[in-house]
């Protein structure tokens, strides 16, 4: 039996990617007031465009990545301009639903455009190294590290920013924001892009770690959504800490029940922290 | 369209091929043909399979009524196309048996467009064989109107054991499958020979579809030092598989189906990592006779194991009518099909042969182009050569045949 180590490592990595699109769909769920569904299909999204540099215009992975944050930040801001803004004022149930078929839509269309084939970066898989009796993957390691900075950012841009602290107010009361003179729609618009570029940036993480299909995002959106009622609604730290539970529960339940339950795994501790503490990690706030 | 031409094509060349054997033109004219039915994916994912089957199944025709037909009687084929698709099947099934009148349906593709066609062939009495490789096909009562030349998942996972036991140096077998209906089926069948022959297996993991990544059920599989992991899954959660299994250090041998281990598969995971990545599929039985009369009469550009069995198919659906003394129905196919195909019986390669012998009252058995072709009470096939492939340099190469 290979040490527990191991697996929370293993866990440890698969949460640093699900880390990204969780906090884009908390801070994205508590500004606007609905669970925004198509965030995961963002992840699909950035993975193709990635796909498109670096197969077709043979860019390095690093360009494609940029390339990736870049487009996927505008997407989802041409998609709340279409599809939210004219439905601002209704009931988030309603823009739920509305979410759930925007992330249909964009996922035919990265069907028609690309096809149902699944693909791969031009990237070699390498070696992993052995660090202290762990097996450690280069790339795992720069995923991680690469997701860990972004995190970091995104904390920073929220803390001390003028643009952040208007977000934070919008969120927690966008009536008074607005009085005050917080331009709403231009927050909006700079989260939308933020939350964007983040799970565009983590589709292609999960596309170097596993391969690129037009259902890769899909597949993924119920550990986010996990992830972010954990951690608490609105709080990026809460996102962060609520996606390692669930990446590392996942894994280190194997040892105990078969691995065909893993998803199971999951839900299960959503469920008993959920009992404990209803508002999630981060808990006041929400 | 096409259709119509090849049955035209069919008809015309049958009157030619009559006309040239003079006895048996009275009675052929006289007598109504014998209505067949082809239900080949032309289209959807079985696309690049259905046409030659199709193809396959004319030749035999285009021998038989060459030769005067069955019992006088030439065979008239009628065409459909499933789409690959269980709904689809079922309309061009219901047109087929319903339309025109057919006695037989052979050569379905698909697992699921066969389970979808099966209960209308049985309950119509009319005969239904396809290559089709789940379980369920045989299983439940279908009164013996259902059978197919393609091994079910048990007889795959020991042909698959066969060859890992061949190889001496695989000592410690980890079994490692994704969750389909069959990887129970097949891993038990797999276990129980290598376990016979003294081989450890040292895990049985069945994983999920679709997780971003599977490094906790490497890590689990590599813990218990395996010589050996076999990888029974499909083409794109072995890709992640393959590139988790690489990054983890693994330096042993990994076998896996051949529709897994495709172009595809190689393409996903680089050269590198498909190295040396064994791969197994069921293949035509290359030294028969039958095989020889197969390929000179139906060339194809690929090596894909259907199109062999849907020559046998239409070979043995023929056998089982001529040995029928001249009644034409599904339930006289079924009744004979073991007759004809199993032993004991003299051993022939071809309708002609077996016509003959059947005309003078010998029993035979047709060995065919895909195998041996006997059947089992629930409509299997006993025994079917594997092909083994191993990734050399960025494709897979033929290394050699395992026979029954």
């Amino acid at each position: 039996m290979p040490p527990i180590a191991q697996y929370v490592f293993n866990g440890v990595v698969t949460g640093g990617i699900l880390a990204l699109p969780a906090v884009a769909f908390s801070l994205l769920w508590r500004l606007l007031r609905f669970p925004n569904f198509a965030v995961s299909t963002y992840l699909t999204v950035g993975a193709y465009v990635a796909l498109m540099l670096n197969r077709g215009a043979h860019a390095s992975i690093e360009l494609a990545w940029l390339g990736a944050l870049v487009v996927t930040g505008a997407v989802a801001l041409a998609v709340d301009r279409i599809a939210f803004r004219p439905m601002r004022a209704r009931r988030p149930f309603s823009l739920a639903i509305a979410s759930i078929g925007v992330a249909f839509v964009l996922e035919n269309v990265v069907r028609f455009v690309w096809g149902n084939d699944f693909r791969s970066y031009d990237v070699p898989v390498t070696r992993a190294a052995s660090v202290a009796g762990l097996r450690v993957g280069r790339d795992q390691l720069l995923i991680l590290g690469v997701a860990v900075v972004m995190m970091a950012l995104a904390q920073t841009f929220l803390l001390r920013t003028r643009l952040g602290i208007a977000m934070r107010a919008t969120a927690d009361n966008p009536l008074l924001a607005a009085v005050k003179g917080v331009p709403t729609e231009r927050v909006i618009a700079a989260a939308t892009l933020g939350g964007g570029a983040l799970a565009g940036g983590a589709g292609v993480f999960l596309g170097l770690d596993a391969s690129v299909d037009p259902l890769m995002g899909a597949g993924l959106i119920i550990s986010v959504f996990a992830a972010a009622i954990l951690g608490g609604i609105g709080s990026a730290p809460g996102a962060l800490a609520g996606a390692l539970i669930v990446g590392i529960m996942e894994e280190v339940g194997t040892l105990v029940v078969p691995p065909t339950y893993k998803t199971a795994i999951g839900f299960t501790v959503i469920l008993a922290v959920l009992l404990v503490r209803p508002t999630g990690l981060a808990g006041a706030r929400a | 369209m096409t259709t119509m031409t090849r049955r035209e094509l069919l008809k015309a060349s049958g009157a030619a091929g009559l006309a040239l054997s003079a006895p048996a033109i009275a009675s052929a004219q006289a007598k109504e043909p014998i209505p067949i039915g082809t239900l080949c994916p032309l289209t959807g994912a079985g696309g690049s399979y259905g046409p030659d089957m199709q193809r396959s199944v004319i030749a035999v025709v285009e021998r038989i009524n060459k030769a005067g037909g069955i019992h006088g009687r030439a065979i008239q084929l009628f065409h459909e196309d499933d789409q690959t698709n269980a709904e689809a099947g079922v309309r061009a099934a219901r047109k087929l048996i319903d339309v025109n009148k057919v006695v037989a349906i052979v050569s379905t593709w698909a697992s699921a467009v066969t389970l979808a066609v099966k209960p209308l062939c049985v309950e119509a009495k009319v005969f239904l064989i396809g290559v089709s490789g789940a379980d369920a096909v045989t299983q439940g009562e279908h009164k013996g109107y259902i059978a197919r030349t393609q091994p079910n998942t048990n007889l795959q996972g020991r042909m698959y054991a066969k060859f890992a036991v061949s190889r001496k140096e695989w000592k410690r077998v980890a079994y490692l499958a994704l969750q389909t209906p069959y990887a129970r089926s097949f891993g038990d069948a797999f276990a129980g020979i290598l376990k016979a022959a003294g081989v450890t297996i040292t895990d049985d993991l069945i994983y999920e579809d679709k997780k971003p990544s599977y490094r906790s059920e490497v890590t689990r599989i590599l813990a218990t030092n395996p010589d050996l992991i076999m990888l029974e899954g499909y083409t794109p959660d072995s890709v992640v598989m393959a590139k988790d299994i690489y990054r983890a250090g693994y330096k042993g041998a990994i076998l896996a189906p051949s529709f897994a281990i495709n172009a595809k598969f190689i393409e996903g995971v680089g050269p590198e990592v498909a190295e040396g990545f064994w791969n197994m599929d069921r293949a035509p039985l290359f030294d028969s006779p039958a095989y020889k009369e197969f390929s000179a009469a139906v060339p194809r550009t690929d090596q894909s194991p259907y199109a062999p069995q849907a020559w046998d198919q239409m070979s043995i659906v023929a056998l089982a009518l001529a040995a029928g003394r001249g009644e034409v129905s599904g339930t006289v196919i079924k009744d004979q099909l073991r007759s004809v195909a199993n032993p004991p019986g003299t051993v022939v390669y071809s309708y002609a042969e077996g016509a003959k012998l059947l005309g003078e009252g010998k029993k035979i058995n047709y060995e065919g182009a895909s195998g041996s072709c006997d059947f089992d009470a629930i409509g299997d096939i006993l025994s079917a050569p594997f092909s083994v492939q191993q990734v050399r340099r960025g494709k897979s190469e033929l290394v050699q045949i395992i026979n029954p």
